[in-house]
């Protein structure tokens, strides 16, 4: 035993090259949002919350924190419907077929919100595509409007976001080991029961992450909405954008923004500790 | 023989490569079979095959008078212990133990019974549970063989299920392995391409070469009398002196004339062909100069000291090689290039086809 | 497989290829519309054209949006380079407390609302009397472009076995050619596609970016917007169209680096 104790410090020196980093997004990001939150709930005279009671008095606000609530569920509730599958394929899909599944996953991806929406806007119309798919397919007897709808807009914003419930299910679908399922097998399990028992349990955090995205995605989203619903339907972001550049009512801006953040971030801490749950094994 | 477990004609092939060539083989109930071979032999295709996690390209799988070639492997009651135990890392140990019988709906009294019951015999009872995600390698592989028997399966099939162990603990679960299968009487086939484990847990050993058994026997048999040079030289080993196969007299024995004198062996072969007599290294043994029974003089190349024996390597001419196993150590030592007389019986030398150079 | 497995399979396969169709939608509406010939987006075109294309050239501010949004995407991305593998490193070799919270403080800006960061960076530099929009335009792409570098280069640092390092050292080299020996190349995939990755999402940047614009200085997304809203025709899909072309490229280069797989690591 040595007389001298070893000194350790609490960092070593490779972890001071975290320090530009670190200390650019403090500065320019971290602050700024901090300095938000507290002018938000700080008035002329000091810690006030008048102006986000104000705020949530008002039953205009509740609708369009309803609208945003809802339009995100339901955008999440067709990510993971068309995407859980999705990502099995991926998982399973070798040669030609993988290559277009993750090029039609990824190249999306790579394209931009903008571009989407426009085209979306294209797709959605009256005269448009679905429109034309729906009536040829005898869906529906007269030409549909799908541009300033709810629908539109939970097709358009779930057509964006697809990827982002898709890749992280698929990233934990990849790593099941082929033998458990046949553990499973041998155990006398049938297919239903192994999906059930073994599947679904392991897939498990992907599809927290897949639906923490999404939902966090649409809770925030400003481009999709203007493009494919307008100005009559009001979603925080929306709002929130609004408010600053159309009304350049900044209060109201700082507000909803508050709001906007707080929504968000709770989804995103949410998703953390179910995952943590959710991973840990019974 | 009854036969429990039936396999007859099992074929398989993947792509261009034949893996599994008309395999038959017949295990009875409650009887311990090895599969013992090299990497690509084709034995864990075989036991995939009888497990239903592969279809054969031909051939029938019978257990307990049923035909299973067509089932899935839950319809099979069949258990697999895999050589990664494939332990389900979401459930505990318990949970783990459970799952054939949950997924047989068993009523939960009988879950839990059947759970602590092969739990305590595998001696994992106090880590219950534990996530089997912090378990040791032993630890998992008991898991995996309580979880497998929990459904008390017609077959337990068992694939290299010690093959990541360290050597002290491969051996303890080699004999409780053997005792808790003796215990319940199940009957099990299991994979190795360890000789010492078929050897030491087999009530007999199916020893196969490209997709092919080449002896069925119990283990005494096929050490003593393997039916072909590469059951031979795969399962322990032997001194090879080449020569060429003399007139065969009729008891069975034949007298190979080699580079280092006449010996008698057992077997036949056509005379002039050209063969090489094999002996078990324990059984030759240091002689004075003019022992009896079959002789031979060589001289002495390397001693390897193993312990509980040594092996004495000696020089031979071209692909001759003679090992002699000996507990004893003569009192005068060994010396390099000495040369030795070593004896033997003929009754322990066989006589194999010389292998043709490739 | 049993009959449950196969019906399971073809539902899985029939989703999937739905999915594909529903993905590449918008992709290949914006192609056709930009090749038809009328100025009303009807599919498919009645005739097929190049005049949008040809537009392109006569649209007012288009080509200083491009240009700006490259020059801020280009910068930006270098910056985050720099910055994040810098931090990469720290976070994978380093030895501190809380590294796993500082990584998603990293990561954060990717799960955040980009409304509310854009108005938080605009009041606060409006405070800290940063008044030029394109010098905040770019810090504020460094902030969006630096999670896409840590997360890829930390996974890849991850993957890295470090004791090659000590191998070259064995065999005789300095360290720092050991480092430019070994592990350079073996990151360079990372950073290059994290850079592109980190490029396309600042050129794609919305919701920061309109807070930081002036008379001189609009990337292109908010040029393109500004276009949908007052005058909207084809011309918007000739850009689009070019913007598809651009993630193309970055795709086969991406692939052509680290294959289309690891693209997808998450």
């Amino acid at each position: 035993m040595s007389a001298v104790p070893a000194r350790r410090a609490p960092f070593d020196r490779v972890s001071l090259l975290a320090l530009p980093a670190l200390g650019y997004l403090t500065l320019v990001y971290a602050l700024p949002i901090i300095w938000l939150l507290l002018r938000s709930v700080t008035g002329p005279h000091g810690f006030t919350l008048q102006p986000l009671a104000s705020f949530l008095s008002d039953p205009f606000n509740w609708r369009v924190i309803g609208n945003t609530l809802k339009i995100a569920g339901l955008v999440t509730l067709v990510c993971l419907v068309i995407g859980y599958p999705t990502a099995f394929a991926l998982a399973w899909s070798r040669g030609w077929a993988q290559v277009v599944l993750l090029s039609a996953i990824i190249l999306p991806l790579s394209v931009g919100v903008v571009v989407k929406a426009f085209a979306w806007q294209i797709v959605l119309r009256r005269d448009g595509v679905v429109s034309s798919a729906l009536t040829t397919l005898g869906l529906a007897e007269e030409p549909v409007r799908l541009l300033f709808t709810e629908t539109g807009l939970v097709l358009g914003a779930a057509n964006v976001f697809l990827p982002f419930m898709i890749l992280p299910i698929y990233s934990v679908v990849k790593l099941i080991d082929a033998r458990l399922l046949e553990a499973g097998a041998t155990l006398g399990a049938g297919p239903l029961y192994r999906f059930h028992r073994i599947t679904l349990p392991l897939t498990m955090p992907g599809v927290v992450t897949g639906i923490a995205f999404v939902f966090s995605l649409s809770v925030s989203m400003f481009v999709i909405p203007s493009l494919l619903i307008g100005d009559r339907y009001q979603t925080l972001a929306t709002l929130t954008g609004r408010s600053f550049l159309l009304m350049r009512n900044e209060q109201l801006g700082s507000t909803t923004a508050t709001v906007l953040l707080v929504l968000a971030v709770s989804v995103v801490v949410a998703a953390a500790l179910v995952a943590r749950r959710v991973g840990r094994s019974g | 023989m009854d036969a429990f477990l039936e396999i007859a004609g099992a074929e398989r092939s993947f792509g261009p490569a034949r893996v599994l060539g008309g395999v038959d083989l017949a295990v009875a109930s409650g009887e311990f079979v090895s599969l013992l071979g090299p990497s690509g032999c084709g034995k864990t295709t075989l036991l995939r095959i009888v497990a239903g996690l592969l279809a054969p390209d031909a051939g029938t799988v019978r257990l307990d008078g049923v035909d299973i070639t067509g089932k899935p492997p839950h319809h099979r009651d069949v258990g697999v212990v895999f050589q990664s135990y494939a332990l389900f890392p979401h459930l505990t140990v318990a949970e783990n133990v459970a799952f054939g019988l949950e997924a047989r709906r068993a009523p939960r009294a009988e879950i839990r019974a059947a759970v602590s019951r092969f739990l305590e015999l595998v001696h994992m009872s106090e880590l219950a549970d534990r996530s089997v995600r912090a378990l040791s390698g032993g630890q998992q592989q008991r898991v995996a063989v309580a979880r497998a028997l929990a459904v008390r399966p017609k077959l337990l099939l068992l694939d290299e299920p010690f093959s990541a162990l360290d050597r002290k603990l491969r051996e303890t679960m080699q004999i409780e392995l053997k005792r808790l299968l003796r215990e319940l009487s199940i009957t099990a086939v299991f994979v190795t391409h360890d000789q010492d484990e078929a050897l030491m847990m087999s009530d007999r050993i199916a020893v196969m070469n490209r997709g092919a058994i080449e002896q069925l026997a119990d283990p005494l048999t096929v050490y003593h009398r393997p039916a072909s040079a590469f059951v031979l030289g795969f399962v322990g080993l032997s001194s090879r002196i080449h020569g060429v196969a003399g007139a065969p007299s009729d008891d069975g024995f034949v007298t190979v004339a080699t580079a280092l004198g006449p010996v008698r062996a057992r077997g036949t072969a056509a005379p002039g062909a050209a063969v090489f007599v094999a002996i078990r290294p324990e059984r030759m043994f240091l002689s004075a100069p003019g022992g009896g029974a079959e002789s031979i003089a060589a001289t002495l190349r390397d001693v390897v000291f193993q312990g509980s024996k040594v092996q004495l390597h000696f020089a031979g001419t071209g692909a001759d090689q003679i090992v002699v196993e000996t507990a004893q150590l003569p009192p005068s030592g060994f010396e390099i290039g000495q040369p030795v007389r070593i004896s033997f019986a003929a009754e322990d030398a066989l006589v194999f086809p010389a292998e043709v150079a490739r | 497989m049993t009959r449950t497995e196969r019906a399971a399979a073809t539902a899985t396969w029939i989703i999937a290829g739905l999915a594909v169709v529903f993905l590449v939608t918008p992709l290949v509406v914006t192609l056709a519309v930009s090749f038809g010939s009328t100025a009303v987006f009807t599919l498919p075109p009645p005739e097929w054209s190049l005049r949008w294309y040809a537009k392109l050239s006569r649209t007012s501010g288009l080509l200083p949006s491009v240009l700006t949004s490259l020059q801020i995407a280009a910068l930006s991305t270098a910056i985050a380079l720099v910055l994040g593998a810098l931090c990469a490193i720290a976070l994978v070799r380093g030895r501190f407390a809380g590294r796993e919270a500082i990584a998603t403080f990293l990561v954060s800006p990717l799960m955040l609302p980009g409304l509310v960061i854009g108005i938080a960076m605009l009041q606060a530099f409006r405070e800290m009397g940063l008044r030029g929009a394109w010098l905040s335009l770019l810090v504020a792409h460094v902030v969006i472009a630096l999670p896409y570098v840590v997360r890829t280069v930390v996974g890849a640092l991850q993957l890295f076995d470090f004791a090659l390092i000590d191998a070259a050292r064995t065999l005789g080299c300095s360290y720092l050619d050991a480092v430019r020996k070994v592990m350079v190349p073996a990151l360079a995939p990372a950073f290059l596609t994290s850079g592109m990755f980190a490029f396309l999402a600042s050129m794609d940047n919305y919701p920061i970016s309109i807070f930081f614009t002036d008379a001189w200085t609009k990337t292109l997304p908010i040029q393109m917007l500004q276009y949908v809203e007052e005058s909207p025709d084809p011309t918007i899909a000739a850009i689009s169209s070019g913007l598809i072309l651009l993630a193309v490229i970055a795709l086969l280069i991406g692939d052509r680096l680290v294959g289309l797989k690891r693209l997808a690591d998450f």
